[in-house]
């Protein structure tokens, strides 16, 4: 999902630091609107540190691995700064890993970033269910998970083949983004019990870590 | 975890002296210029570029291609599917399968548009420290709290990551591996707890640099100073960019066919 240098036109890369530019301008509004928004910038940025080192860990899908994307989480404990980190966190890879690339960092940020603000909004409504509710807690964190890879995987694929390949017909690509956005469906399970489970543990150790 | 990208930033090639806001503004109009390009005529031009950045960097051959290897498994799949996927005209048959003269061209088109995207940042990257670059970003109009957000999650990401290892090791020795979904729950645990961890250190660390100063508006660009060479060199990487870019809109509207 991390689109590296050289595949995208300019004018998509040049879109997505268009659209990247837009929900920063956006995350940061809200973020200044709080009471004291310097406060919350070392706990955003240790936690953007956490998210970037807990990337990493390997999850065990049989008979291979995979390593998760965590947007949905990011969005889940983030809140508004989840935009921001996810920038931050892709600038990194691309850096020094070259995981992902500096003129795709706009659609690569988008790509996450917009759902992980999508899976905050999401893992809100468990207010409605009550924010004790281990229920409601579980069930919001894991359809945010999941949702949170699913839009970003579909978002990373459409762009991908729309943009890449010349002379394949529209039908051939309609099957293809449909095809591979289906394969990240057991990825999307697993991202929200995943996103499920580390929502649980932190509502019963350190709830406030969840009020975004 | 090793990340080694300030490996090599005390050499002292031209461009490890270059004023890093300029540096910055060059490489990066470089770096776009070269994803506008589509025209195949203009590929040799920008290989050439980037050879002639990387031999003045003076950075070692090895720290390139060590950087290759992870894009290289992405570009691996790309290569196996694109010249069989994309285009009409067929250029030779392997076995049962044709391959495709525009599926093979546009496959060189991104290899060297990535391989000079990718020498260039190496360039902006491996010759200026990561935080001097983001001072940069700030002086030039980089939001505070985006620029603070990536200082603070530099400096605490090697101890994170050392964190994280520390737990893995303790898990290991208690005997739990990752073989099977059960670990999935202990795995969360593990997640949660280096974010707990972390949550709770950023108090320390916000009070920390509160008595340092942290918080009170400094601006960043008197900590910069562009000589004339810097201001030469700008002039000519900008320069550079816009040639790229009229040569390539020249040979898409006048050009003809390669």
């Amino acid at each position: 999902m991390h689109i590296p240098d050289g595949i995208l036109p300019a004018s998509v890369c040049l879109g997505g630091y268009a659209t990247a530019g837009a929900a920063t301008w956006y995350s940061l509004r809200k973020i200044r609107r709080k009471e004291n928004p310097r406060e919350g910038i070392p706990k955003a940025s240790l936690l953007t540190a956490a998210f970037f080192v807990a990337s990493w860990i390997h999850v065990p899908v049989p008979p291979t691995s995979v390593h998760l994307v965590l947007n949905g989480l990011l969005g889940v404990v983030l809140g508004y700064y989840a935009f921001p980190a996810i920038l931050i966190g892709l600038f990194f890879q691309a850096v020094m890993f070259q995981h992902g690339g500096l003129t795709t960092l706009g659609v690569n940020a988008t790509v996450m970033g917009v759902p992980a603000l999508l899976a905050y909004y999401v893992f809100r409504l468990r207010n409605f269910l009550g924010k004790g509710s281990r229920v409601g807690t579980g069930l919001c964190a894991f359809l945010a998970g999941a949702l949170g890879i699913g839009l970003a995987a579909a978002a990373a694929m459409t762009i991908l083949i729309t943009t890449m390949p010349a002379g394949i017909g529209t039908e051939a690509e309609r099957t293809s983004i449909y095809a591979l956005t289906l394969a990240h469906v057991p990825l999307m399970v697993i991202e929200g019990a995943f996103t499920a489970l580390v929502a649980l543990f932190l509502q019963r150790v350190k709830p406030m870590l969840l009020e975004g | 975890m090793k990340l080694r990208l300030d490996a090599y930033v005390d050499l002292a090639s031209p461009l490890h002296c270059w004023e890093p806001r300029c540096k910055l503004v060059a490489l990066t109009a470089l770096i776009f210029a070269f994803s506008f390009v589509r025209e195949l005529r203009l590929l040799p031009a920008m290989l050439a570029v980037s050879t002639v950045l990387y031999v003045l960097s003076r950075l070692p051959l090895s720290f390139l291609v060590a950087r290759l290897r992870l894009p290289g498994f992405f570009f691996l799949v790309v290569a196996l599917l694109l010249p069989f996927l994309s285009g009409t005209t067929p250029f030779f048959h392997l076995g049962p399968l044709v391959v495709k003269k525009e599926g093979c061209l546009h496959l060189l088109l991104i290899t060297v548009k990535f391989l000079s995207i990718l020498t260039a940042g190496i360039v902006l990257f491996g010759t200026t420290r990561l935080l001097t670059l983001v001072k940069a970003m700030a002086a030039l109009g980089l939001p505070t709290i985006l620029a603070d957000m990536t200082v603070f999650s530099y400096r605490y990401l090697y101890e994170i990551g050392d964190n994280l290892r520390a737990m893995q090791t303790g898990t290991r020795l208690r005997g739990f591996r990752t073989r099977s979904f059960r670990g999935l729950g202990t795995l969360a645990s593990l997640v949660g707890t280096l974010l707990v961890h972390s949550y709770e250190q950023a108090d320390s660390v916000f009070k920390a640099a509160t008595l340092r100063g942290y918080g009170r508006s400094v601006s960043s660009r008197g900590d910069f100073q562009a000589h004339p060479q810097d201001l030469a060199g700008l002039l000519v990487g900008l320069l550079t960019a816009a040639a790229f870019v009229v040569a390539e809109m020249f040979l898409r509207q006048w050009g003809g066919k390669p």
